[in-house]
């Protein structure tokens, strides 16, 4: 499912990136993103070869990881992992009309107040006067997971705060998105050896856009928002069948 | 250094006492076994002499041998602060009387170092997990919980972890838990 | 199966050692009354239903709680009845981390607890520390501290008026507090070089000094500083809406703060001019010139009040400090590796919301032993089990904001 990326491309920003042609450009298959039979109960796992455990035992035994909650969502069909088209007859011909959805999407990502720690801080502060999401369409920051689009996780996630946070992100209906914003939701941050925290939100739900920094300034979650918006154009957000979990080096 | 506080707390309280009143800097600290600590503190708060009406404070102490509460009060008739320990207590059952009875705002100080360290406080009548979730087995701030811990029985569990929940293949015993004299 | 199994809860059976607990099954998180039977007596005496009663959860995702904060209410009607409030969201186990740290990585560590004035939570850290160390700090560090300080009051109490309108309805103050809050962070940040997590304050001193893009900022707000927070003020101040909801709400007063451990703003607008500032004066606050606020009404407008006249009283004192910042040097001399003598501290500084002190245990290595944090919020936090039942909910939500409790701090 992964995009067919020439050697120019980058880091997602770029004339030789995928993101500069649009969707219905010739030469970006966008019938390569459509999901085909795939086996939702199995997550699609990448092989990791970019590194290696000194323990052969850790990791599981280099399995693929077992997070069976959201498999089981996904198996049981509620989560329909498309992206939300309109029909089955337009999954193979790319129309303007989905290219004008996109647009749409991208304009006005609605997220959802998810402010736990100091980074909502600077999530608020991004949103208010000084620094202006709404020029983007984000304003309104929803109270209720029904209405989101984006849940914008912003602070430490600690063990008690991991169910309730999930139970969120399960409420919000497709497409949605999410974005990690800040040290701690990325990668456990300066509570990396504490008894009470996960290391990072992606070990319990699949994350789009990682906004690093303690806490990052406003500007750094617009530049990440600005990046959330290419991917809704693209329909490169939101990979359910994508592996959940942590993919650092070990040498980090 | 308040010398006249030292005097009036030895006379008044001087059978009580098991350990001298130490004094430094602008803190005065007693020391009284657990079960003199509803007495001592009702003392404080009510006698005009002394006058500790503002509770500043309430922590636990695992010293490693034995384990502590520590309470801090302010009055106005004293520039220090008074630290008063309860000492003494057991590692493996923690018991000390509440002073919820004198003030209502120790009931969720107490909750927390019941949560931290397992002291059970007689006489608080809410005393259930205040941080951790209410089937959480450990009590995170006792010497022997070694970080990382205990992760496997968290309601986050279930999730791949980094870091193997073992105690490290270097980690100090069990016998060797920090120990000071607190 | 022709006997149906009764559902038992995984909270009520043994939890097994098997470490993969499924999260959808987490105790008590999704359920307002709590799947086992009550443990204390507090918890019967809540989670029995009078007639006309009702539960209603407000969850730890909700706009109104200041953070992840659980309260369930008990409703008769829209009239709250009782509360429980569920903590520990937050909770990161700093005081654990603390004692694996260093002297001086637990500044960074007491940063995040009440994330909006955190230099209020590193200073009673620091001080305990120096305690032990017997450091004496320079008076050009002590005015710097006392400069950056009052910076961040004004920074908190700015946001307070912001997030009081809010709970109220307002969306227009929470807009101009942000705007004070930008200016004050962006001259923080030419001083500390961070916007919301300072990490300023060392042991013995400040970690950089005086700059000028800092003084220029400084300057610049401080020429518009009154006439903007009187603006922003008399947005509200003269607000019939707004006063009229606030008078006679959540009345605490002398004896119930005390026995409730309350201290700052909220113990003096009920009358008791309490300041540790002035109380038990440490730092270089003798020297300043100063004065307490204090109300006698113990209702929401009095506490609201009085952190308006306090942001006026730190314009003062950044005034007075400006004017008689002395030379020399920010930091004291001190090891690279400190290892204090074996002994304890205890160190409480007057912050926006009340006393944040530090108790440490010494036990002569380079690491803090024991590390202990107390923290405003927590202490109120516990006022609004007292103050809210009786009142309708959105009363209720009003006399929450009016205690301005910062979640990072409640659960440390």
């Amino acid at each position: 499912m992964a995009l067919k990326k020439n050697a120019r491309s980058g880091h997602g920003t770029g004339s030789g990136d995928a993101t500069a042609a649009g969707s219905d450009a010739p030469g970006n298959q966008p019938a390569a993103l459509t999901v085909t039979q795939t086996a939702v109960a199995e997550p699609i796992v990448v092989a990791n070869s970019l590194w290696r455990s000194t323990d052969p035992n850790a990791y599981q035994g280099s399995l693929e990881p077992d997070v069976t909650h959201l498999r089981e969502v996904e198996a049981s069909g509620i989560a329909r992992h498309d992206d939300a088209r309109w029909s089955g007859a337009l999954d193979v011909i790319p129309t303007k009309a989905d290219y004008v959805l996109d647009l749409i999407r991208a304009n006005s990502l609605w997220p959802l107040l998810s402010g736990l720690a100091c980074c909502a801080m600077e999530m608020m502060s991004s949103a208010t006067s000084r620094n202006d999401m709404d020029r983007w369409g984000m304003f309104p920051f929803r109270a209720s997971p029904r209405q989101a689009d984006v849940l914008i996780v912003a602070g430490t996630l600690t063990t008690k705060m991991a169910g309730p946070l999930v139970r969120l992100w399960e409420q919000m209906p497709e497409p949605k998105w999410c974005v990690a914003m800040g040290d701690c939701t990325c990668s456990g941050g300066r509570y990396k050896r504490s008894y009470a925290t996960i290391e990072g939100i992606d070990r319990v739900m699949p994350v789009d856009v990682y906004v690093p920094g303690c806490p990052p300034r406003p500007e750094g979650l617009i530049y990440g928002m600005m990046k959330l918006q290419q991917l809704v154009k693209d329909r490169r957000g939101h990979w359910p069948d994508r592996a959940v979990g942590p993919t650092v080096p070990e040498d980090v | 250094m308040d010398a006249a506080l030292k005097r009036r707390l030895q006379t008044r309280f001087g059978a009580q006492l098991i350990a001298p009143i130490h004094q430094r800097h602008d803190e005065t600290e007693i020391r009284i076994g657990p079960g003199d600590v509803p007495d001592v503190c009702r003392a404080l708060h009510d006698e005009p002499a002394f006058g500790f009406t503002l509770l500043a404070d309430l922590a636990g102490v695992d010293t490693g041998d034995v384990m502590q509460v520590v309470y801090h009060l302010w009055s106005e008739t004293s520039p220090d602060w008074l630290r008063v320990v309860a000492d003494g207590l057991s590692r493996e059952d923690p018991r000390v009387p509440s002073i919820t009875f004198l003030w209502k705002g120790a009931e969720w100080m107490e909750r927390e170092a019941y949560d931290m360290f397992g002291i059970t406080f007689e006489g608080n009548r809410d005393l259930r997990r205040i941080y951790m979730p209410p089937d959480y087995q450990s009590f995170p701030l006792r010497k022997d919980f070694f970080l990382p811990d205990d992760a496997a029985r968290s309601p986050g569990a279930g999730v791949r972890h980094m870091e193997q929940s073992h105690a490290p293949t270097n980690a100090r015993s069990a016998t060797m838990i920090r120990k000071t004299r607190a | 199966m022709t006997t149906a199994t009764p559902h038992v809860h995984p909270a009520q059976e043994v939890p097994s050692d098997d470490p993969r607990v499924q999260l959808d099954e987490a105790v008590g998180v999704f359920e307002p009354i709590p799947p086992y039977p009550p443990r204390t007596e507090r918890e019967s005496e809540f989670y029995t239903l009078g007639d006309g009663e009702m539960y209603i959860n407000m969850g730890p995702q909700h706009p109104s709680t200041h953070g992840v904060l659980r309260i369930v209410l008990k409703l008769d009607g829209e009239n709250v009845v009782d509360l429980d409030p569920v903590l520990g969201y937050l909770h990161r186990g700093v005081e654990k981390l603390c004692e694996n740290a260093d002297y001086h990585h637990t500044i960074a560590y007491l940063d995040p607890l009440e994330y909006i004035s955190s230099l209020f939570c590193e200073w009673p850290g620091v001080l305990a520390f120096e305690k032990l160390l017997d450091v004496e700090v320079p008076r050009r560090a002590e005015y710097i501290r006392v400069l950056s300080t009052e910076l961040n009051r004004i920074l908190s109490h700015s946001l307070f008026m912001g997030w009081m309108a809010l709970d109220l309805g307002g969306l227009t103050p929470i807009l101009w507090s942000f705007i004070e809050r930008d200016e004050i962070a962006e001259m923080l940040a030419a001083l500390t070089g961070q916007r919301l997590l300072f990490n300023y304050l060392r042991i013995g001193g400040v970690n950089g000094d005086l700059n000028h893009e800092f003084l220029s900022r400084l300057g610049d707000w401080m020429t518009r500083a009154t006439t903007q927070i009187e603006n922003n003020l008399g947005l509200l101040n003269e607000n019939e809406i707004f006063v009229r909801r606030m008078r006679g709400l959540g009345i605490l007063d002398k004896e119930t703060a005390f026995r409730m451990a309350v201290t700052g703003p909220n113990l003096r607008a009920s009358g008791v001019p309490l300041d540790f500032r002035r109380a038990h004066p440490y730092s270089v606050f003798p020297e300043l010139e100063f004065d307490i606020p204090t109300r006698d009404e113990c209702d929401c407008l009095a506490r609201y009040l009085v952190r308006l006249d306090e942001i006026k009283q730190s314009l003062r004192i950044i005034d007075q400090c400006l004017h008689n910042m002395p030379d020399g040097p920010i930091m004291a001399k001190l090891p690279r590796l400190l290892r204090p003598r074996p002994g304890r501290a205890y160190a409480a500084v007057e912050g926006p919301r009340g006393q944040y002190a530090a108790y440490v245990v010494s036990d002569g290595t380079d690491q803090p032993f024991r590390m202990r944090i107390h923290d405003p919020s927590f202490v109120h936090l516990q006022s609004v089990g007292v103050l809210m039942p009786g009142h309708l909910i959105a009363d209720a939500m009003a006399v929450m904001a009016s205690l301005d409790p910062i979640m990072g701090g409640v659960d440390k």
